[in-house]
């Protein structure tokens, strides 16, 4: 399994439980929705599983490792095998879109090389071959989910986490970036999408997980007719 | 040239932490520019005043000047100058001709002064077999029983007052340098500490896509280098622009300088001005390191 959560809870000093008894499996390949209302907790469901936070209670297995127990060294080879599409994007300013997308591989020690044939070609694949000089804050809001989309997937992680991609774009282009995401997933890449629009979710035959007042519940693939 | 080095973002190296955009970058250059120059002038100082003592040394250990009154008969300058190459462990002796003693004198007095109406002494060079242990209080007292005036300067007296000193003027000069050596790395460690709280958005951000501490480490530390030898190549040109008006002055002068005057071919002088420069750069890159590595190791 990729990812497992047994019976977590999270809770912020001494407030109630954001998350409660939360356990699920994300398996190898495997396409999901997390669906909730705003404030339902998926973001800090996320960033328990890119360990941004700590689960207050519970285990948490990460590629069979149990994060309760790793470094910061591991940590980071962790977080390296994860794709993640912020909610707000997190864009590195002052970087060119080409540089935003190149920084995984960066990270990773990539070759030069390899840098220049995969990021121009990866941006002409999400239709940003024209932006690579620009900088983030000279796109639209729907451009720069892509460059995020792009900087998720340049080194095609084992696991995606995309917080809202859809929250910004019409339906139409939602639709396109799910389409995105299901061929990143056939390239063996696990997807789990967080979404508050449960219709959009239930468009799609992949296996849903709805949280709600901190209970998670595991709803099963649907698709409209 | 320097405004432009200051400023030369074009020759930059990439990283991703936007170092242009915090004010550490703009002031550390020029703190150790004002750091390289103080170590490099300390540095040529400490040179300098090496070279000086072993040319003392050199020349003063086996010298010793016999002043003879400048109204001795001849004959008692001959008798003199006699017992003196009889004596055991003297290698050589010469009497300086009247010429030669003006020609000495012509610095302190200027041309065209008629030396030859001064009442002159009579100078008489010897060298010492350096091997040799001459007795010099014998030597002093058979002077004065040929010639009552007679006097003879022992230079190791005088020698060893000057080591003493100049010892010590290496002591200050060396702990100067020291000091700059200390503040250089406070204040990088400072610029370190401030450039990781400004950019701590973009250094999350890096965490989050999975950079190890020794990535982000690395990003100050090449960021350090960088402006580490911009500073110092600016602080190595202004001293090196010191000290040729030095050298230059110094050469102008026609009197005997106490102290060696900088040589500007002396290739030791411009190799310890480049070595300041990468020491400089190097000591801010691993100082910028080991403070960003021990802040992030802190991090939860």
């Amino acid at each position: 399994m990729l990812v497992r959560l047994e019976n977590v809870g999270k809770r912020y000093g001494s407030g109630a439980e954001i998350l409660q008894d939360v356990t699920v499996t994300l398996d190898p390949g495997g396409f999901y929705f997390l669906t909730g209302v705003s404030g339902a907790g998926k973001t800090t469901l996320l960033k328990i599983i890119y360990l941004a936070e700590r689960a207050s209670r519970g285990i948490v297995t990460l590629f069979d490792t149990d994060t309760a127990t790793v470094d910061r060294q591991m940590q980071a080879s962790l977080r390296r095998r994860i794709g993640i599409v912020f909610q707000d994007f997190r864009l590195v300013e002052h970087l060119s879109v080409r540089d935003n997308v190149a920084l995984p591989l960066r990270i990773a020690g990539a070759p030069e090389r390899e840098i220049r044939e995969n990021v121009p070609e990866l941006l002409g694949w999400l239709g940003l071959g024209d932006k690579a000089d620009l900088r983030p804050a000279t796109l639209s809001g729907g451009e720069q989910q892509r460059v995020a989309i792009a900087r998720a997937i340049v080194r095609r992680p084992d696991l995606l986490l995309a917080d809202e991609p859809t929250g910004n774009v019409d339906d139409e282009i939602a639709m396109l970036l799910v389409r995105v995401f299901e061929r990143i997933n056939r390239l063996g890449t696990t997807v789990l999408i967080a979404t508050h629009d449960v219709a959009f979710a239930r468009q799609f035959a992949h296996e849903r997980f709805h949280l709600e007042q901190g209970l998670l519940s595991a709803v099963g693939g649907e698709e409209a007719p | 040239m320097i405004g432009a080095m200051i400023g030369a973002r074009g020759i930059a190296p990439r990283l991703d932490l936007p170092f242009g955009r915090d004010a550490t970058g703009r002031f550390l250059p020029w703190i150790i520019a004002l750091m390289v120059y103080l170590a490099v002038l300390g540095g040529v100082g400490l040179m300098l005043l090496g070279d000086t003592l072993r040319d003392w040394n050199r020349s003063l250990s086996t010298t010793l000047t016999v002043q003879l009154p400048a109204d001795a008969s001849a004959g008692r300058i001959e008798t003199a100058v006699a017992a003196l190459k009889q004596t055991s462990g003297v290698a050589s002796v010469h009497l300086l001709s009247p010429d030669e003693t003006a020609r000495l004198i012509a610095p302190w007095l200027g041309a065209g002064v008629a030396v030859d109406a001064l009442p002159l002494p009579h100078l008489v060079d010897l060298h010492l077999d350096p091997s040799a242990d001459v007795d010099l209080a014998g030597l002093r007292q058979k002077l004065t029983e040929i010639e009552p005036g007679a006097e003879l300067a022992d230079h190791r007296t005088a020698l060893t007052e000057l080591h003493g000193f100049a010892v010590r003027v290496e002591g200050v000069i060396g702990t100067g340098v020291g000091v700059v050596a200390v503040l250089l790395v406070l204040t990088v460690v400072f610029s370190a500490r401030t450039g990781l709280a400004i950019h701590q958005p973009v250094v999350d951000i890096l965490h989050l896509l999975g950079a190890p501490d020794r990535y982000i480490a690395q990003q100050f530390q090449t960021h350090a280098l960088w402006l580490g030898l911009r500073g110092g190549a600016i602080g190595g040109i202004v001293a090196a622009a010191t000290i040729v008006v030095l050298g230059r002055a110094a050469g102008a002068i026609s009197m005997p300088l106490p102290i060696a005057a900088p040589g500007l071919l002396d290739w030791r002088m411009w190799a310890l001005l480049v070595a300041t420069v990468v020491v400089a750069g190097l000591v801010a890159m691993v100082t910028a390191r080991a403070t960003i590595a021990r802040r992030l190791a802190r991090m939860p």
